[in-house]
């Protein structure tokens, strides 16, 4: 939030601004890597890597999606550099964990399952979009794909979540 | 349910794709077509669904991860008692469980208690923006946020007094059929009915002056 007269944050408001990002970013890579232990990984990579770059970042109200941008590549770049196995959507670890339970709210549990088990190309872009709060164009220019093919996704990724939340699914577009 | 015409078709496809932007033929072809106007309505709110699910319960999740299986029952057993012994015997009442999730929220940013600089007037206004709330109550704000919380975007803001720093979350749509003081983790805090929302404030020094606190609430309007 603090900046200093030239535009560049201060290392102490930068580290209190991270740390008040904390939760958010967690929360994203959770949702990319569907593991707990992965996920805490690339956020302390995100974080590393946001400290080295941090004068990369001229405006603090900003931060929140230089952050999530930085930990959905650094989330795709684990992958590339460790060669991890692709989890198994019958064995997600955190479907398990009590903390995707939420007081006792049945549907709002069978949604978090419904989302962690959507394919990559689906769960990615919507999480972006309705966690991230990153615009289907910017989610476009991220993963490399066209506007329409991220619109396409978003909508395949909702209509199979249409079911879960008992409504009457879309006819599929092409 | 079906599309009926490549129109409706096409609307669909943008509505499940980005329900909150709709480029204006799309609006305009939803103004005139029932179904694809029910087909958005039932979008916007499995959208509301969705925000709520995506925002996993952070507190727990931490401290549950990289806990040995064997001790996680104990964990969790622990973190209940704890609940139960700081919250007394409001953790059974519905409010009770808004004032918990107002602290869990607040103690994610703790950070936010330290802040000293004033915030620009035009980023408390894009906040509040964001959040489609007014509020002045003539106080320095020192961190602000429209925050994801229950589903919604909520100003959270840190102001001075002169009892030390404030915190206030505007819950528009949070209604409370009476002020609720509590009192977890360290926080003092209070819930108080403000029109069809209402007003969470919490200091860290302790009780929330009442005279503050009604300040709060006539300051803030949705």
């Amino acid at each position: 939030m603090n900046q200093s007269p030239r535009g560049t944050t201060a290392d102490a408001p930068f580290s209190r601004l991270i740390e008040m990002l904390r939760p958010d970013l967690l929360r994203f890579a959770l949702w990319l890597a569907r593991d707990r232990a992965v996920a805490e990984d690339v956020v302390q990579e995100t974080l590393i890597r946001a400290w080295k770059s941090r004068e990369e970042l001229k405006n603090p109200s900003a931060a929140r999606p230089w952050l999530l941008t930085i930990v959905r590549r650094e989330h795709a770049r684990l992958y590339e550099r460790k060669r991890l196995p692709t989890v198994d959507v019958d064995a997600v670890e955190a479907l398990g964990d009590p903390a995707l339970a939420s007081d006792g709210d049945a549907g709002l549990h069978d949604l978090r399952g419904a989302i962690m088990q959507l394919p990559d190309e689906y769960r990615e872009p919507l999480v972006m979009q309705v966690l991230g709060g990153f615009s289907t164009v910017e989610i476009a220019a991220e993963l490399k794909l066209t506007q329409p093919t991220v619109l396409t996704r978003l909508f395949r990724a909702r209509n199979k979540l249409r079911v879960i939340y008992g409504l009457t699914p879309a006819e599929d577009v092409e | 349910m079906s599309a009926g015409s490549p129109e409706c078709a096409h609307a669909r496809l943008q509505i499940g794709g980005d329900p909150h932007n709709l480029p204006p033929e799309i609006a305009a072809h939803v103004a005139t077509c029932a179904a694809c106007a029910r087909f958005l309505q039932e979008t916007l709110a499995l959208d509301g669904r969705l925000r709520t699910a995506l925002e996993l319960p952070l507190s727990e999740f931490r401290q549950k991860s990289r806990a040995p299986p064997a001790r996680r029952f104990a964990l969790a057993a622990s973190v209940a008692l704890a609940v139960l012994l700081a919250g007394g015997f409001w953790v059974l009442k519905p409010q009770s469980a808004l004032a918990h999730e107002v602290v869990v929220h607040v103690m994610e940013e703790s950070g936010s208690w330290d802040q000293t600089q004033l915030l620009p007037a035009a980023e408390v206004a894009g906040i509040l923006r964001t959040a489609g709330v007014e509020f002045d109550a003539s106080l320095p704000v020192v961190y602000g946020y429209a925050c994801p919380f229950r589903g919604h975007r909520v100003p959270h803001f840190v102001v001075q007094t002169a009892n030390g720093p404030m915190t206030v979350m505007l819950l528009a749509h949070e209604h409370v059929s009476k002020r609720t003081v509590f009192s977890e983790a360290g926080l003092h805090g209070e819930l108080l009915p403000a029109g069809s929302g209402s007003v969470a404030v919490l200091m860290r020094t302790g009780e929330v002056p009442e005279d503050l606190a009604g300040k709060i609430v006539s300051a803030a309007r949705w």
